[in-house]
C-alpha cells in the first residue's frame, strides 16, 4: 500500500500545474473588488477583518513563474504535512515510553 | 468551500469553535492511537493526497471553479475521525501558508470539508459497499453534502447580521448560496467520486495491513 500510495502522490504531484488552467475563483472565494462590482460596496466585515498575512498567497509569489511556485507550494504543503505527522508520532512515542 | 476570514460574524466563529473543538480533541486522540513509525508514511501520504487534490482547480461554466477534497478516501480506507483530523491539518496549512480559507473560519471549514465529508462518505460507503461503484457514490455525495453545510453557514450571515440595510459579512443569503454552492458541487462531486473510486480500488487490497500495523 505504501509504495502504491506514494506512486499516486507522485503522479498527482507531477500533474499539479493542471490546477492552474483556470483563473476562475471558487464560488464565494472572490477578491474584495468583486463585491464592489456586484453590490457597489464591500461588506464591512470582509473589508475590515484583520488576518494573518500568508507566506505564499494563492500558492504563488508575484513576479515568479506561476508553474514553478505551484510545484513549490505542493512541495511545501506535503513537507509540512509529513513534518507534523513525524512530530506527533515522536511526541506519542515519548509519552508512551514515559508511561512504561 | 474554503470560507475566508471576514466572511462570518464573530458569533458564528465562536459557536463553530465551541462545537468543533471537542470533535478535534476526540479525533486527535484517535489519530494518536494509530500514529507510529509504521503508520506515518501511509497517513502522511493520504493527507498529502488531500492537499494536492485540492490544488486541482476544475473550471465549470459560469466563471467559477472548484476541486475535490479527498476526505472520503481516508475515511473509508482508514477511519472517518482520522480523515477529519487529516483534512483539518491540510486546511490549517492552506490557511496559514497559502491564504486559502481563513483562520477564524477554520472550524467551519474543518466541519464541512473534514467532519461532514468524512462521516457522510463513510456511512454512505458502509450502506452500499457491496456495489462496485460504492467509493464513487460515497465520494460524490460526501462533497455535495459538505457543500450544503458551507452554503448554510454562509447563507445565514446576511439574514442575521445587517447594518443600515447592508450585510456586514457574507452578503448572499440561502436562496443564493444553496443553489450556487450545492449546484456547483453536483459537478465537482464527480471529481471527488472518480478520485475516491480509483485510489480506493488501487489501495483496498492492502487495506487490512493498515489496521494491523
Amino acid at each position: 500500500m505504501k509504495s502504491k500510495v506514494f506512486a499516486v502522490l507522485g503522479i498527482l504531484f507531477l500533474f499539479v500545474p493542471l490546477g492552474l488552467l483556470t483563473s476562475s475563483p471558487a464560488w464565494g472565494e472572490w477578491e474584495n473588488e468583486y463585491y464592489l462590482k456586484i453590490l457597489g460596496y464591500i461588506p464591512k466585515g470582509i473589508s475590515t477583518h484583520i488576518g494573518l498575512k500568508p507566506l505564499l498567497p494563492d500558492y504563488s509569489l508575484k513576479g515568479g513563474n506561476e508553474i514553478l511556485w505551484y510545484y513549490l507550494s505542493a512541495i511545501i504543503g506535503i513537507a509540512l504535512i509529513f513534518t507534523i505527522f513525524f512530530v506527533l508520532a515522536k511526541l506519542n512515542k515519548n509519552r508512551k515510553q514515559n508511561a512504561d | 468551500m474554503h470560507i475566508a476570514d471576514g466572511y462570518l460574524s464573530p458569533s458564528t466563529v465562536v459557536t463553530s469553535f465551541v462545537l468543533v473543538t471537542p470533535l478535534w480533541i476526540y479525533g486527535f486522540k484517535r489519530l494518536k492511537s494509530k500514529l507510529d513509525e509504521k503508520t506515518i508514511p501511509i497517513l502522511g501520504a493520504l493527507s498529502a493526497l488531500s492537499f494536492v487534490i485540492m490544488m486541482f482547480n476544475i473550471p465549470i461554466p459560469g466563471g467559477t471553479s472548484g476541486h475535490a477534497v479527498g476526505a472520503t478516501l481516508i475515511a473509508i480506507l482508514i477511519d472517518p475521525w482520522i480523515a477529519f483530523i487529516s483534512v483539518s491539518l491540510v486546511l490549517l496549512i492552506q490557511a496559514t501558508v497559502f491564504g486559502d480559507g481563513g483562520i477564524s473560519t477554520i472550524a467551519v471549514n474543518a466541519f464541512s470539508m473534514g467532519f461532514v465529508a468524512s462521516f457522510s462518505g463513510y456511512y454512505i460507503f458502509g450502506l452500499i459497499k457491496k456495489y462496485k461503484f460504492a467509493p464513487f457514490i460515497a465520494g460524490y455525495f460526501s462533497l455535495v453534502i459538505a457543500s450544503f453545510v458551507t452554503a448554510c453557514v454562509l447563507g445565514i450571515q446576511p439574514i442575521f447580521w445587517v447594518q443600515n440595510g447592508h450585510p456586514l459579512y457574507f452578503p448572499f443569503d440561502l436562496k443564493v448560496t444553496i443553489p450556487m454552492m450545492v449546484g456547483s458541487h453536483l459537478l465537482f462531486g464527480i471529481a471527488e467520486g472518480i478520485f475516491t473510486q480509483i485510489i480506493y480500488t488501487l489501495l483496498k487490497k492492502e487495506k487490512r495491513a493498515v489496521y494491523e500495523i
